[in-house]
């Protein structure tokens, strides 16, 4: 025998299908959206129109979960552990989110935006702790991955600010350098998951996280940083190049998460670390 | 007519004590949880863990009874077949009917029968019936018995399975060796098992299972001897992965090097002297030198330095050497070959010149197996062996020899059957080690008398052997005229006259020759009634496809239907019998029993109804009491009932429950009658116990004596011995036949004639199944995998491929699903796990998912079980195939016991072409 | 105090299934529901082949990542080990089954029975409170609060035994009373050397696979 642990194949997790990604995918949109269109001083409509954005997606994403669950009409009782449920905190964090985010909304209110961000940030930690705190699956457990979550959120809220602004015909301003950095952050972040990773998953959990970060890195990193840098170069063609780019940063993300989830979410399998003595040694 | 008794006083929950008995490992005891008038949950009967030697438990099938109960797939009326037109594709269009028009349309015709004659033209019983599963399906019939008692002839030589699915040739050889229908270990005791092919983890029910696992904790040692790692290998401390059918070839390897490489003092020559016919002197012709006078076989007495009788007192007999002394040498037909001064030699000397050849060099080109694998278990073998060693069991002092060797079904049937069960008998002879403590075991007996009672079995026979009531080959005697059609009395002197004779002679012969009957024999013909019960050959035989077109020729089929099947699918009348869990019966528990099943006690047992039968399901025993009463055999059963046709006579020294034998009796009437005949056999008299007292026991049993699991005790006593290693008898019957056969200008059994061998030569086993394949139309380049077949612990004998929790736990166990295949084959295949393959011999093919596992030698595929359903309910979706379909039926391929091998060449490839 | 735990002694194991039929049977769980399975593992190259037979299900952890992600605290631990589920609390949402390293958790959004419509004996035990939640293997709980409430000593005592335990047919299992040292658990696992199925995550099993004996016995 050459290997220490011996194990059938561990197989795709059935639990949790694309209505579970949906959550991951536009809840942490929404709550990066929401964190860029506060720090980026947007005030009036346009930071009404963007924190109702923000708020809609993060629901979009609890609806699709909602529909998930066996016991729809239970679903207040998601709230019932906050002592160690990330599910739960996240829940609490969204109705933070809530109240604040319409609460600014509403007033139009630059500081209680910064507030709801500040939720908005936890719910997407909270998201990134949910998947982390499932050990059943090696692909998520690894402790990189609440920081990937994290920073693809904020990837995926400036591209999607970006985006936005740009289209709406305003300038995207600071936010491009924002965007960058939470770009390069990602990238990071994501190589250090892919090391942890590597450790963990099995080989086709691996597989197929390494092609979704390789479309992450090329088209989720390196274009649209190059887009924007054109566009910085050539501002003739900012107009169509930095929503590009931000929609870039927010589909890359997206796929990342829904391969994370219904695509590389192998469990655990089981594995003997002796075999079992059948008679004699 | 009575009508038929529906417990009105079951209790509506509680617990109910009854067993299970739908594999030759039973039976288990157990328990039913009945809720409000319904069977909810089976249990092992905790009341009997101290008696039953399994710890009481209860294998998996027996979990599977309460959706068996309740499976809406039920035939819940009788039927009646509309369509007349037979066959697969013809829907047999049954229609309900009443208990009343089925069965006196069943009786209309056996009147009709009665009136015409017992037997055909052809001297061939014109009834004929069929059950399944090792004999089990007795378990379940009442007191059906008794009818076919008061019927007269009947043709239950229909294989459905016998001969092919059983391990035939030790049924007949180690019977006739040493009164062992099957052979085991004396694993409670045993260090060093080699088994080849031998699947108990499988097969050998619950006691064979709890057993090894005590001995494996114990620290017993199993080496595994097959192509594919099955369960029992995966059990097993090592795992030999050897080339199909070449077994014999291996364990002649190891019988080489106990007579060629260890010091001979090292084998038991004690046990080989006076317990084996080693030292009797064998003359030129091959027979026995005997006594002119008295004709006893002689052996050279060592000490008198002269030839003496083999049972002279007191004599030190030589094993090896040449002497001269006055003798005869009677051949054949009492033909004296040789008289005066004759030179022979012990029959051992002559076995140690025999397997001088096989060396494990040898062996190891035909096994593929190393030699040093070989010589190593084969020393392993000795070393465990503790020759001298002696233990005491109950006050006796008896030999303890802790080493065995087991055989598995296709190692132990058909060609190089014969060869294998020599060869592992011969092993323990050389150790000493048969049927002592720790060593190779018979368990029970089919083919002599009492059935029951193995020991009482024994009696002297000639030239200081047992008796064994081989059918005549002597030309007075031997008739060319068989019973019945699988002509296992005119062909097959060693399938015996027992109870189950019919079963174990050719049994496909009955199918084949409906063909073409080969010269010398009458006719063979269809039955013109023929019963089936708990049995599908359309599906467990070989050449499914052969049977189930000869079975649609089959006038008039009467089938105690649980579902619909495919043999049913032939049937003129349904009739529900009441299943496991709804109808009463009495059966025997305890002594010795196969397949592992050696107990410390004995009694009966009671499977009572549990819950009320569902629909019109009858009672067995009802449906058997209206049968001859309608049939006007009712005294005639009744007395059979009476003589024991229920399980115990009814009468005994101190008691009489006989039945009135003019009167119809309801079937608790009849098993009250039986339950206190038991309890009175029990306690010779002293107790009586009726119906109502077994249905809140369930069993009683009284104390079984450890030293009779051993025959060896009983042999001493007797002043015989084990007719081993030189097989004169069977060298003589086989001569005779072959001159009976020939006088008959019967030629067409020659090459099974020399099976018949005095030391049995190896032969290329595997090469009959190659020349079997050319004969199709194939090449071994072309089909070059070997498909083999294992059984399933969840399926086998079970009847219960419709029984959605059998299907889901056994779809656990790796190859369920499919065929197993190697999987650096399948790579070189472009074979993925899972993906559909096609499985051809020259003249059919299958499809099967593949199963891609290490554990299979990359020339060998496996299909566990046999499915390939195309009626059953549930069962016909598994789109899992049988090798049945793909195994033809042949006279080349059948051995001299009748019996042939689950063995055929394939090809195998990706289903639309492989890469 | 009481820790209840279970044990799979590998060297017994033949994979028979009886205990995972003899599960869903007590426990009336539909089909494809197996709270308690046994895999058939093999390890190995031809003809280095080794193939082993391992029961698993809810391994009743010391330190439940299920429980811990629960966001309804539909599981629980109670003191005696026993990990349970709340089938009036839970949501389904299944987290803690992708937070089960086990793979011990199943849930059943529509009733299923064995042949479509229910039969007699399934409509006996079905409970429609398991549609649509997590459910797992229980230790068969309520077998050992009835018998511990006889006087019955679980792992000993059918009665108040998990059926699983009752049914196997090779020892292989065994049930007691971890914290007792003179339980029947206690001396197999002071005398054989185990290892806990994916020790590595913490999660502290109750339930020991014994793969051979201790050298020193």
């Amino acid at each position: 025998m050459t290997k220490d642990e011996f194990g059938p194949n561990p197989w795709h997790q059935t639990n949790w299908d694309f209505r579970a990604a949906f959550n991951f995918m536009f809840g942490s949109a929404g709550a990066g959206l929401l964190v860029a269109a506060a720090l980026s001083g947007a005030a009036g409509n346009a930071l009404r129109a963007e924190m109702l954005l923000g708020m809609a997606l993060i629901g979009a994403g609890l609806v699709s979960v909602w529909f998930e669950i066996g016991r729809p009409l239970r679903a207040l009782n998601v709230g019932f552990n906050p002592f160690t449920s990330w599910m739960t905190r996240e829940s609490f964090a969204a109705g933070l989110v809530f109240v604040l985010g319409l609460a600014a909304a509403w007033l139009g209110s630059q500081p209680l935006a910064l507030a709801a961000a500040l939720a908005a940030l936890a719910f997407a930690y909270c998201q990134g702790r949910i998947l982390q705190a499932a050990k059943g699956i090696p692909a998520w457990r690894v402790p990189a991955l609440i920081w990937l979550i994290f920073a693809t959120a904020l990837a995926e809220g400036a591209g999607l600010y970006v985006a936005v602004t740009v289209l709406a015909g305003r300038s995207a301003g600071i936010a491009m350098s924002y965007l960058a950095i939470a770009l390069i952050a990602r990238a990071i972040v994501w190589s250090m998951y892919r090391n942890g990773v590597a450790k963990t998953a099995v080989r086709a959990a691996k597989a197929k996280l390494e092609g979704a970060g390789k479309v992450l890195i090329q088209f989720g990193t390196i274009a649209p940083l190059a887009l924007m840098l054109i566009g910085w170069l050539a501002p003739n063609f900012a107009r169509v190049l930095l929503p590009l780019a931000g929609l870039a940063a927010l589909a890359t993300g997206w796929q990342f998460k829904f391969v994370l989830i219904t695509r590389a979410a192998y469990n655990q399998g089981f594995a003997l670390p002796h075999l079992p003595v059948r008679g004699t040694r | 007519m009575n009508a038929p008794e529906k417990s009105a006083a079951l209790a509506t929950s509680g617990k109910r004590a009854t067993y299970c008995y739908q594999c030759v490992a039973g039976p288990d005891l157990l328990t039913v949880k009945v809720v409000d008038g319904v069977a909810t949950e089976v249990e092992p009967n905790f009341a009997a863990c101290g008696v039953h030697p399994g710890g009481g438990k209860v294998c998996v099938k027996a979990y599977g009874l309460v959706q068996k109960t309740y499976n809406p797939n039920r035939v819940l009326t009788p039927m009646r077949r509309s369509n007349p037109n037979k066959g697969r594709n013809e829907d047999p269009g049954f229609v309900p009917i009443s208990w009343d028009e089925a069965l006196d349309t069943i009786a209309a015709k056996l009147r009709g029968v009665r009136e015409a004659g017992l037997l055909d033209a052809s001297g061939y019983p014109k009834v004929a019936a069929n059950f399944g599963g090792g004999g089990t399906p007795q378990s379940y019939m009442g007191t059906f018995p008794a009818f076919l008692a008061a019927w007269g002839p009947i043709d239950m030589g229909f294989g459905s399975g016998q001969g092919v699915k059983c391990t035939h040739s030790e049924h007949l050889y180690g019977e006739f060796w040493h009164r062992a229908f099957t052979v085991c270990p004396d694993t409670p005791m045993c260090n060093y098992v080699i088994s080849c092919g031998a699947n108990v983890e499988a097969s050998g029910g619950v006691v064979g299972v709890w057993r090894h696992a005590n001995a494996r904790e114990r620290g017993m040692k199993r080496v595994q001897v097959e192509p594919h790692l099955s369960v029992t290998g995966a059990c097993s401390a090592e795992w030999v992965p050897i080339k199909p059918k070449t077994d014999p070839a291996f364990l002649y390897a190891l019988v080489h090097v106990l007579l060629h490489e260890v010091a001979r003092e090292r084998l038991d020559i004690e046990f080989l002297k006076q317990h084996s016919n080693s030292p009797y002197l064998v003359g030129a012709n091959g027979f026995f030198l005997r006594d002119a006078e008295t004709k006893k076989p002689l052996l050279w007495d060592l000490k008198r330095n002269a030839a003496v009788a083999h049972d002279t007192p007191g004599c030190d007999p030589a094993l090896e050497g040449t002497f001269t002394c006055d003798a005869i040498e009677i051949g054949p037909d009492a033909e004296v070959l040789a008289k005066g001064r004759l030179e022979g030699s012990p029959a051992f000397s002559k076995l140690v010149a025999h397997v001088q050849p096989y060396s494990p060099e040898w062996a190891a080109g035909i096994c593929d197996v190393p030699a040093t694998t070989m010589r190593r278990i084969a020393n392993e073998y000795l070393d465990h062996a503790q020759v001298g060693a002696t233990i005491e069991i109950e006050g006796k002092t008896l030999p303890y020899r802790p080493v065995s060797v087991s055989l598995g079904k296709t190692v132990n049937n058909g060609w190089g059957g014969f060869e294998c069960v020599w060869a592992r008998t011969l092993l323990a002879v050389l150790v000493g080690g048969l049927e002592v403590p720790g060593g190779t075991l018979g368990t029970t007996v089919r083919l002599n008398r009492p059935l029951a009672e193995r020991l009482e079995s024994v009696t002297p026979g000639p030239d200081g052997f047992m008796h064994y009531p081989m059918n005549p080959t002597d030309r007075e005697t031997w008739s060319p005229r068989p019973n019945i059609r699988n002509a296992y009395r005119t062909m097959v002197p060693l399938a015996a006259n027992g109870p189950w004779s019919q079963a174990l002679g050719p049994t496909h012969f009955s199918w084949m020759f409906q063909k073409e009957t080969p010269k010398g024999l009458p006719t063979v013909t269809l039955p013109e009634v023929w019963f089936v019960y708990r049995t599908n050959p359309a599906i467990s035989f070989w050449d499914t496809k052969g049977v189930s077109a000869t079975m649609a020729r089959f006038p008039f089929v009467v089938a105690m239907a649980y579902t619909r099947d495919e043999t049913n699918h032939m049937a003129d009348i349904l009739l529900p019998d009441a299943t496991d869990l709804e109808s009463l019966q009495l059966i025997r528990i305890g002594g010795s029993k196969y397949i592992e099943q050696f107990w410390e006690h004995e009694g009966y047992a009671l499977r009572q109804p549990v819950v009320t039968a569902q629909g019109e399901a009858r009672d067995f025993t009802d449906i058997a009491t209206e049968l001859a009463r309608r049939t006007g055999l009712l005294e005639d059963y009744n007395a059979a009932i009476n003589r024991g046709a229920a399980g115990v006579p009814l009468k005994g020294d101190g008691w009489d429950f006989s039945l009135d034998t003019a009167t119809s009796h309801g079937r608790d009437e009849i098993w009250n009658a039986v339950c206190k005949a038991a309890s009175a056999d029990l306690t010779n008299g002293k107790e009586i116990h009726d119906l109502e007292w077994w249905k809140e026991n369930g069993l009683a049993t009284k104390p079984f004596a450890h030293a009779d699991w051993y025959l060896y005790p009983t042999m001493v006593a007797q002043g015989l011995r084990f007719e081993m290693p030189y097989q004169e008898r069977l060298y003589r019957i086989g001569k005779e036949l072959g001159n009976r056969l020939h006088e008959n200008d019967m030629q067409w059994w020659n090459e099974q004639l020399a099976e018949y061998q005095t030391l049995p030569v190896w032969k290329d086993f595997p090469g009959l199944w190659e020349k079997s394949l050319l004969k199709m139309g194939g090449t071994t380049k072309d089909y070059p995998f070997w498909l083999l077949t294992s059984r399933s612990m969840q399926y086998s004998w079970g009847n219960n491929v419709g029984i959605q929790l059998i299907k889901e736990v056994a779809d656990n166990v790796s190859g369920h699903r499919g065929v197993i295949i190697n999987t650096g084959v399948a790579r070189e295949l472009g074979v993925e796990d899972g993906d559909i393959v096609e499985i051809a011999t020259p003249l059919n093919k299958v499809s099967a998912k593949a199963v891609v596992r290490q554990g299979i030698r990359p020339d060998t595929l496996l299909l566990i079980g046999q499915f390939s359903h195309w009626v059953t309910p549930f069962a016909k979706d598994f789109g899992v195939p049988s090798m049945n379909s793909l195994v033809p039926m042949s006279m080349e391929l059948t051995d001299a016991t009748g019996s042939g091998a689950d063995v055929v060449r394939v090809s195998v490839k990706r289903a639309g072409g492989g890469k | 105090m009481t820790r209840w735990a279970m044990v799979a002694d590998l060297r017994r194991c033949v994979g028979c299934q009886t205990c995972t039929a003899s599960c869903r049977q007590t426990n009336a769980t539909p089909p494809g529901v197996q709270w308690r399975r046994v895999l058939d593992m093999e390890v190995g190259e031809y003809p280095n082949v080794k193939r082993s037979f391992v029961p698993v299900g809810c391994m009743h952890c010391e330190d439940p990542p299920c429980m811990h992600v629960c966001p309804s605290t539909a599981t629980k631990k109670r003191p005696d080990g026993i990990v349970t589920i709340d089938y009036d609390l839970c949501i389904g949402c299944s987290y803690c089954a992708v937070a089960c390293p086990y793979q011990a958790r199943y849930k059943t959004d529509l009733a299923s029975f064995a042949y479509g419509k229910a039969t007699a004996s399934e409509e006996q035990g079905f409970d429609p409170k398991r549609l649509a939640v997590a459910t797992k293997c229980t230790f068969c709980v309520d077998r050992i609060d009835a018998g511990l409430a006889k006087g019955l000593k679980p792992g000993i005592d059918p009665e108040a035994t998990p059926a699983c335990v009752n049914s196997c047919i090779t020892q292989t299992l065994s049930f007691g009373d971890f914290d007792d040292p003179d339980s029947n658990i206690s001396q197999l696992l002071a005398e054989n050397q185990t290892f806990r199925m994916h020790e590595e995550l913490g999660t502290g099993p109750g339930f020991y696979y014994i793969w051979d004996k201790k050298e020193t016995v």
